[in-house]
């Protein structure tokens, strides 16, 4: 029973630890475990020089949306503006350091370190870097990818964003500048590359 | 539905998933030959450890509620809005959108989530028959919709950086911030540590009605 199972034909249900025996799925489709439901695996559609192109594009956005501010406000003619990082900075400022970390952790270092990580892995993986320097970094590159992808938020940021904007509309007026269409953009393009990311596969990179 | 006999457990078969890079290894290996993560077949900690973090978080969400988690001054006025206050203030102002946005996010969030997690819990450890399949659904939810409640976060630390003139318009972030923060970190962890095998494992025998 060992034997037979160990090939490739059988997984494991992560969340119940149910057998599953493995089929070749027609793309776009899930496939999800009989007992409880939890999506097991998908068929990748991994595309390296597409994840390749979305990657640069995110890291090209990356730094005016970090470095231009966000939101602008006007207010009896003086001009308030602020960045992702500012944000963080000042919060942790008046003492609420633990608020502020969370909020430059989650909009700034991981997205950032998620698209600087994948650029990595994708190079290696294109230019077929094998020796075992490189193995070893795309490993533990690949150990930290889900912590990495869980700690990226862009999407509840980009949200905030517009929560507080109707909020603060009720006060002032507030502009979107360069930095909020960079911001849309980076967020975008890191949704569309995590989409098109699949760990499963990049794991099978190192198998061979 | 599968016949029950057909339904056999990895563990069963001397194997298991290793938890970093999802390969099938055999438990006897130790640790994964990819990527070198240590392999336990069950982690029977995982329930303290949730349980632990949970309760924390459920005690923590009582300052994150009472104290003000934000202080606004407008013209000379000051007011301390605690995070429901300040759902209510919003209401007030017919902005119902952004209110149940933020209710959802910043009350709705974490209490379903302590709530969810606990009965998740007391089914493992006291194994109540309660539908396995629901449970897990459940917290497939909880563990997708957890994060949202940074939001309320990411709100105060714009809002305080943007509005910052003194007497006549000004917001700062108050006490309850950390407090929240907090709860969101340690509600997390509880459902990531959780090794929901467990649950499968105990309730095999006795009531397996779905």
């Amino acid at each position: 029973m060992q034997q037979c199972a160990l090939d490739k034909s059988v997984i494991l249900c992560r969340s119940c630890d149910l057998v599953v025996s493995k089929r070749a799925l027609p793309t776009g489709v899930r496939a999800l475990c009989p007992r409880c439901h939890t999506a097991l695996y998908d068929t990748p559609y991994c595309s390296i020089n597409g994840m390749l192109a979305l990657c640069l594009t995110a890291l090209i956005f990356f730094f005016p949306a970090n470095l231009l501010p966000v939101l602008e406000l006007h207010f009896l003619g003086s001009i308030r503006t602020t960045t992702i990082a500012e944000g963080a900075i000042n919060v942790a400022q008046q003492g609420y350091w633990i608020v502020g970390i969370a909020v430059i952790t989650a909009a700034v270092i991981a997205p950032g370190l998620l698209i600087a990580s994948i650029l990595a892995q994708i190079l290696i993986v294109k230019y077929q870097l094998s020796s075992p320097f490189f193995r070893e970094v795309l490993r533990q590159l690949l150990r930290q990818q889900s912590l990495l992808s869980q700690l990226t938020m862009l999407e509840i940021y980009m949200i905030s964003i517009l929560v507080s904007v109707f909020q603060l509309s009720d006060y002032t007026d507030l502009y979107f500048g360069m930095g909020t269409f960079c911001f849309t953009m980076l967020f975008v393009m890191t949704i569309f590359l995590q989409r098109e990311y699949d760990l499963e596969h990049m794991w099978s990179m190192l198998d061979d | 539905m599968t016949d029950k006999a057909k339904q056999v457990q990895g563990k069963d078969n001397g194997l298991a998933p290793c938890k970093t890079c999802l390969k099938l290894c055999k438990i006897e290996d130790r640790q994964c030959q990819r990527c070198g993560t240590t392999i336990s077949a069950r982690d029977y900690t995982s329930v303290q450890k949730s349980w632990a973090l949970l309760i924390t978080a459920a005690i923590l969400l009582i300052p994150a509620n009472v104290y003000p988690i934000t202080i606004m001054t407008s013209q000379g006025t000051m007011r301390q809005d605690t995070i429901f206050s300040g759902i209510t203030h919003l209401v007030e102002l017919e902005l119902m959108p952004i209110a149940i946005i933020l209710f959802t996010a910043s009350i709705l969030v974490p209490m379903l989530k302590i709530v969810g997690l606990s009965i998740y819990l007391c089914a493992i450890s006291f194994r109540l028959p309660i539908s396995k399949k629901n449970l897990m659904s459940g917290f497939h939810i909880i563990e997708w919709i957890g994060r949202w409640s940074m939001l309320d976060l990411f709100v105060i630390s714009i809002t305080a950086a943007l509005v910052n003139m003194g007497q006549l318009l000004d917001a700062k972030p108050a006490p309850a911030a950390t407090a929240f923060a907090l709860v969101i970190l340690l509600t997390q962890l509880a459902a990531k540590v959780l090794d929901t095998r467990l649950l499968w494992d105990r309730l095999e025998l006795d009531n397996d009605t779905n």
